[in-house]
């Protein structure tokens, strides 16, 4: 019973967040683990960035050619209390189909530290986490060629 | 009646959670400047609610005076990340303070500027400092006084940018404009480019030269988007300002870095700077800029976690602070050198937080140094050793 009350009380909240879903902490491990098949993109971006919009619409574009072995997840690193602004620039990117987190953490470079130590907190940055544990990742606007290499090995 | 309840509660909570997402809004950000006037009062500004907030201290920042706002009417201001309001004092007590101010679009801003003749009682209304009313990228401020006390302030532009994407021609980066006024702040000159093709979301640095002049050390896009420094002299005589490549990381990214450069420049004349680049690991570097060729003693300084520092430097001593993070926190980190930065000493850590932090700033009074640290649990100063 208290499970359920709990699950009945969240609800709302959830659909009121829309698509957006804070990623807090605990969730990188989560959100690191490798997938059952195929890879996971992470694609992490910031508001005030301006190369993000077109490099996650390249990568949405390599998914969609991809669609069986390719997951794509996008994460913004503006705090969760942005998400009008977050949710509008996703839709306004067509975006919004796409699994969409926020950083919801009081420490922000304590996240970007979680999910990639190497990384300095430098937007786009693309995260691949394949199958197989193994794992890139990939900083700035990316080239045709980083594209390629970032899809499914034939 | 159990089920009528779960309604109730779904409906009635749901906007209480909804609620709490818009007050975390309301967290006053933690970009800060710290600095201690001629009489060694320190004083402090950030943002809040709209205002730019001013606040002083004479027990070397355990308590503050009661914040005086310096605009009146409150406006958007950016006061995260790599933005912070700024603060700077005149030859005779003037109180100086700029600011971002974000525009409607997304990247836009107009640079304000405000200043007290009354030792902060009082600020007159503020003023966007440039001609250019475009809705553009006019933003990440910076503000010094020169030893005239010409009050000078540095941004990062767009309309160059622009210009050259309605006319069809490729444009990496932004530029650094800038402008100064030689009356105190009453009137600016028209502003004037200082260099084409900088980074377009990095804080700029600014440093007292001996002569007496304002230097800016701020990041730049070369080639094909390797985003290494460059540093220049801000004229003030009429003549042109040349920014010339000081360090040669190579590092390539099209993108956003959020991480700008650190600029202290000794009475010799010897131009201590660090900055960050991640062309191999995230590094943050020490050097001693030549510009038009590679800094001399070069030498790594911090590696991944390690953000945002900040150099200062008094005769032969040199200190450098950042941000070191892991999976714990922040940490508040210095290292010194005694041998004008030559050899610094190994790294140590003056405060941890596992709340929210800014950057941290290396404050010089009276041959003591500080580092000013503004945390979402409270503004701390902590002192990091003296000149010998």
């Amino acid at each position: 019973m208290k499970r359920w009350l709990a699950l009945l009380l969240l609800m709302p909240a959830i659909a009121a967040a829309g698509s957006l879903k804070p990623l807090a902490a605990a969730d990188v491990s989560a959100l690191l683990a490798p997938p059952a098949h195929g890879e996971r993109l992470i694609a992490l971006w910031a508001l005030d960035c301006a190369y993000c919009e077109p490099n996650l619409q390249a990568l949405a574009q390599l998914q969609q050619a991809h669609p069986a072995a390719i997951e794509l997840v996008t994460v913004a690193t503006d705090d969760i209390a942005n998400l009008d602004a977050i949710e509008k620039r996703l839709q306004a990117a067509g975006m919004a189909a796409f699994p969409a987190r926020a950083y919801a953490d009081a420490t922000p470079e304590r996240l970007n530290y979680l999910i990639d130590p190497d990384w300095g907190g430098e937007t786009p940055r693309v995260l691949v986490i394949r199958s197989d544990g193994s794992r890139d990742g990939f900083s700035g606007e990316l080239t045709a060629k980083q594209l390629q290499t970032l899809g499914p090995k034939p | 009646m159990r089920r009528t309840l779960l309604l109730w509660l779904c409906l009635t909570v749901a906007p209480v959670l909804a609620h709490e997402h818009m007050t975390m809004a309301q967290e006053p950000p933690l970009g800060a400047t710290a600095a201690f006037d001629a009489h060694g009062r320190l004083w402090l500004v950030d943002a809040g609610d709209g205002h730019v907030r001013l606040r002083h201290s004479d027990d070397l920042g355990k308590t503050f005076s009661a914040p005086v706002p310096v605009n009146a009417a409150p406006e958007p201001i950016y006061a995260e990340g790599e933005n912070r309001p700024k603060l700077a004092f005149g030859p005779q007590g003037e109180i100086y303070v700029s600011w971002s101010q974000p525009r409607a679009r997304p990247w836009t801003g107009f640079v304000r500027f405000a200043r007290s003749l009354d030792g902060g009682a009082h600020f007159t209304a503020p003023v966007t400092v440039h001609h250019d009313r475009a809705e553009i990228t006019h933003r990440f401020d910076a503000l010094a006084v020169d030893s005239s006390g010409r009050v000078v302030l540095a941004w990062v532009d767009k309309r160059d940018q622009v210009a050259a994407e309605a006319a069809g021609k490729p444009y990496l980066g932004a530029a650094v404009y800038y402008t100064w006024s030689s009356d105190r702040g009453a009137h600016f000159e028209p502003e004037r480019a200082l260099a084409q093709h900088s980074c377009e979301c990095c804080r700029i640095a600014l440093a007292r030269t001996p002569q007496g002049g304002v230097a800016a050390f701020f990041r730049a896009v070369y080639g094909d988007n390797i985003r290494d420094h460059a540093y220049a002299v801000l004229r003030t005589d009429g003549g042109t300002s040349h920014a010339e490549r000081a360090t040669y990381s190579g590092w390539h990214i099209a993108g956003c870095p959020h991480h700008g450069p650190g600029l202290a420049i000794g009475n010799d004349g010897t131009r201590h700077a660090v900055w960050y680049e991640a062309s191999g690991k995230p590094t943050i570097w020490y050097g001693q800029l030549q510009p038009g060729q590679r800094a001399a003693h070069a030498q790594a300084i911090a590696s991944a976690g390690a953000s945002h520092a900040d150099i200062a430097v008094h005769g032969t001593t040199v200190w450098i602070a950042w941000n070191q993070v892991d999976a714990q926190g922040d940490a508040l980190m210095l290292r010194h050198s005694d041998d004008g930065g030559l050899h610094f000493g190994p790294p140590r850590a003056l405060a941890n937080s596992t709340a929210a932090v800014g950057s941290p700033q290396l404050l010089l009074h009276d041959g003591h140094a500080y580092a000013a640290w503004n945390t979402a649990s409270g503004f701390r100063l902590l002192p990091v050793g003296d000149a010998p």
